[in-house]
């Protein structure tokens, strides 16, 4: 875990730096989320505060409608070059990325994916292209990698990046059943992204597809255009509606594309089309996605698939491999082994 | 329903209305009896206070107030949306069968068909305006222009569209605004100066025939460059759903097509509606309002032909996505919109009202069938949106999900509902005011033959619209 600690140093400064002083309380954080978490990736959760809800007061309500107004007349204009989430992003590549031990026989799979990633990080990022490999025979059905996405991104009730869809087959007796995860497949002609009036949504040099929150006007057409339902939209509702603080794990910032925005009344992400992004701010620094991560079956594979020595490009080479809906011609990055 | 003078009354009490200026603009709409005015007006401010009240709470709630979900995206907004451009679209074509393709029986209509549109589109905008989770970043379209996106078109053509049709409303009525102005006090002259945007009136018979003559041109211009505008709008918003291959319901070029011809039929509709209550009760009235529901019916019928096409092809090809829509539609969660709102108000109702012999001399009747379509309309907007939703993308995804936000299945929540019958009654308030106000119905060249009198402006005024009128035919009087 040690190998870790000057990620986390800088995961820690970017939020320190990237929250708001108003919300520095002395409520503590419910738990040091980073240290539960396994390989240790979470960033320290910014200190919130328990913000009772249904009371807004009418000065509260109308300086929210104002600061709403302002935003959304000065922050976007000085946030409307279309690349700003990019840029958000690469200011992290200059990391240094952890080492790692020299491969051995037997060892994890994703040891070797993380050593392909940061072969893959060392090329400009215009000559990767990210791919994710689901193995469907080994995935049991656990919906470890819906939950894991939601606590990595933060996501809101109504808000999933990676279901698991279940399938019955046969009838009874002779009945089977089949899982199916899937995340934004990051279409390599994505449906989503030509329909977007404000061009808020577009495919990044690395294949992944992304939104820009400052730029999106939430009219859901990106939303009715995925052919995968892989788009939610954030209608601003939190685990704690019905309780009587908001509670802290509410708050957490969401460390999507660097950005460590807090959901809070009507701002962004709230009222924006929000959609898987491969972690993209995890494997710019050296870290699988959190759904590879956690994936108890290691049934998801993750890497670039512009490498033929990456694992990814190995699995999709085989004959068993296949694609969603392929006859619409989206291209799917999500491989599916059957 | 009657006037509060007829033209003859006018006539022989000559000069009456120098003395009580209002008079001769009462007589140019109809005047209803003061229950009903107090009725209307009253339970239109009421209805506009509770849209108010809806768009307020929706502003400062965000999208968390709707039943929308992440895979049901576009709901009852959307709906009533795509419903007002319709019926603006429809209303403006309808126009440009007076002004352009010269159907000149229909003239009487013309004016209210135009400003009908003109409310309709700018009900529209409101409505697709709420429906965006950050409503006061809709300019981030003008700055951030996506080329690719039909929505983004669509805002552009919007733009184009209310141009036109502000611009042939005002040529139409600039001469009758610039005598009401002369002709009225108090705050109806100022209304009357501030929508004339300082056109002055023509000074005789001479000069008015030839402003009138130039308005005509310039509006069969601009007509013309509206209907390729008008079928952009709504051929355009039917593609903003036609090019999503997401959704088979919606994939097909007919998709566009059924959009127009049914904004024909709600346009006509609409016309009916007007013409046959408020239209102008003089010996063409019967007529008019007859050869609209006839239109009407027309249009019902070739969109009915199309629909049809439309679920025998979803139905026989048996695809799943898109049949389960129209089981949906013809079985499902989807009947009562469907068989009640689009079938019985929207088709059946206004073909008997506008066929049976009892029914079809009277405008009363005509004019209800009109109603009964304008309603039935909302209902084919609904089932043109909604349905498409509920086809899981990918089998078994409204199932992985047990959010409340991720159901497949969409009715409109309290504040939706609210906010779209107190919203259109905002727009239908000013849009009555405005009805009342404007000269839609007035005769051209009304004052002249009623009056042998010149018009009443100083001699200053006329001394100089005459010389400028001698020097320059070809330009517009200006004083
Ligand atoms: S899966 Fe959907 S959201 Fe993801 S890139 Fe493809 S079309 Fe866009
Ligand atoms: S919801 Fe946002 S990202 Fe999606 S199409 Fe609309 S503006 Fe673009």
């Amino acid at each position: 875990m040690e190998k870790y600690a000057r990620q986390r140093e800088v995961w820690d400064r970017m939020a320190d730096a990237f929250q708001p002083t108003e919300s520095q309380t002395s409520v503590e954080p419910l738990a040091d989320r980073s240290g539960k978490a396994g390989v240790g990736t979470q960033p320290t959760p910014p200190k919130a505060q328990a913000t009772p809800i249904n009371l807004v007061g009418r000065r509260e309500a109308l300086q929210h409608m104002t600061q709403n107004v302002l935003a959304g007349l000065t922050l976007a204009l000085w946030s409307s070059q279309p690349r700003a989430v990019e840029a958000a992003a690469s200011e992290l590549e200059a990391l240094e990325l952890p080492e790692l031990p020299p491969p051995q026989p037997g060892e994890d799979v994703l040891m070797r994916m993380m050593r392909d990633l940061q072969r893959a990080l060392a090329k400009p990022k215009e000559q990767r292209h990210w791919v994710m490999v689901i193995d469907l025979r080994k995935c049991v059905g656990c919906h470890a990698c819906t939950i894991a996405c939601v606590t990595e991104n933060a996501l809101p009730p109504g808000v999933l990046y990676r279901p698991v869809m279940e399938e019955e087959v046969g009838t009874y007796p002779h009945v089977a059943r089949r899982f199916l995860p899937r995340p934004c497949l990051q279409c390599g002609n994505p449906p989503c992204v030509p329909v977007c009036p404000v061009h808020a949504t577009w495919k990044g040099a690395d294949g992944i597809v992304v939104i820009d929150y400052d730029a999106c006007i939430g009219c859901r057409y990106c939303i009715t255009a995925c052919p995968y339902g892989a788009r939610s939209f954030d209608f601003g509702e939190h685990h704690s509606d019905n309780a009587p603080h908001r509670a802290e794990y509410d708050m957490v910032a969401s460390p999507e594309y660097g950005q460590f925005r807090q959901r809070q009344g009507q701002q962004s992400p709230v009222g924006n089309a929000r959609k898987c992004h491969f972690c993209k701010h995890r494997i710019e620094k050296g870290m699988l996605p959190q759904c590879v991560t956690t994936c108890i079956g290691r049934a998801t594979f993750f890497g670039d698939a512009n490498d033929s020595a990456n694992l990814v490009s190995e699995l999709i080479a085989s004959p068993n491999v296949m694609r969603l809906k392929e006859e619409l011609g989206t291209e799917p990055s999500a491989y599916y082994l059957v | 329903m009657e006037y509060n003078l007829t033209s003859d009354e006018v006539a022989q009490q000559s000069g009456a209305w120098r003395t009580h200026p209002n008079t001769i603009v009462h007589q140019l709409t109809v005047a209803q009896p003061r229950w009903m005015q107090i009725l209307f007006y009253g339970g239109l401010t009421l209805l506009s206070i509770i849209g108010l009240i809806a768009l307020g709470v929706r502003l400062l709630e965000g999208l968390r107030i709707t039943a929308l979900t992440s895979p049901m995206g576009w709901g009852m907004w959307v709906a009533v949306y795509i419903y007002f451009i319709g019926l603006s679209a429809g209303s403006f074509l309808l126009s440009t069968l007076i002004y352009v393709f010269g159907m000149e029986q229909y003239e009487k209509a013309g004016r209210m068909a135009l400003l009908s549109a003109l409310f309709a589109l700018m009900a529209g905008m409101l409505f697709v305006w709420i429906d965006l989770g950050h409503p006061w970043r809709f300019w981030h379209v003008f700055t951030r222009w996506n080329y690719t996106s039909v929505l983004a078109w669509e805002v552009i053509a919007y733009g184009f569209y209310i141009t036109v049709l502000a611009s042939e409303l005002w040529l139409l009525m600039r001469c009758d605004l610039a005598d009401l102005a002369l002709r009225t006090t108090g705050w109806r002259q100022i209304f009357y100066r501030v929508v004339s945007l300082g056109f002055r009136c023509p000074q005789n018979q001479n000069q008015y025939q030839y402003c009138h003559t130039q308005s005509m041109q310039r509006v069969k211009t601009l007509g013309m460059i509206g209907v390729p505008v008008a079928i952009i709008v709504h051929g355009g918003t039917g593609s903003i759903f036609a090019v999503v291959l997401a959704k088979p319901y919606w994939y097909s070029g007919l998709f566009p097509i059924i959009f127009l011809v049914s904004a024909l039929a709600s346009g006509a509709a609409l016309m009916t509606f007007l013409y046959g209550f408020f239209g102008r009760k003089d010996e063409d009235h019967f007529a008019i309002t007859r050869g609209l529901a006839n239109l009407m019916i027309l249009f019902i019928g070739i969109d009915l032909i199309l629909i049809t096409a439309e679920f025998l092809v979803g139905l026989y090809g048996n695809i799943p996505e898109h049949r389960e829509v129209y089981h949906a539609l013809l079985f499902g969660q989807f009947r009562y919109t469907f068989w009640v709102g689009q079938m019985l108000f929207g088709i059946l109702i206004p073909i008997l009202l506008v066929t049976l012999p009892r029914m079809r001399h009277n405008t009363f009747w005509l004019g209800l069938g009109g109603l009964s379509a304008v309603i039935g309309i909302v209902a084919v907007r609904f089932n043109l949106v909604v349905p498409a939703y509920i086809v899981p993308m990918l089998p078994g995804l409204d199932h992985a999900i047990n959010e409340a936000r991720w159901a497949h299945s969409y009715f409109p929540s309290f504040w939706e509902l609210a906010s779209s019958i107190g919203g259109v009654a905002l727009v239908v308030l000013p849009f009555s005011i405005a009805f009342r106000l404007l000269p839609l119905f007035h005769e051209i060249g009304e004052q002249f033959k009623e009056t042998a009198d010149p018009m009443p402006v100083t001699p200053e005024q006329s001394r100089v619209v005459d010389q400028q009128f001698q020097q320059d035919p070809g330009g517009v009087p200006n004083v």
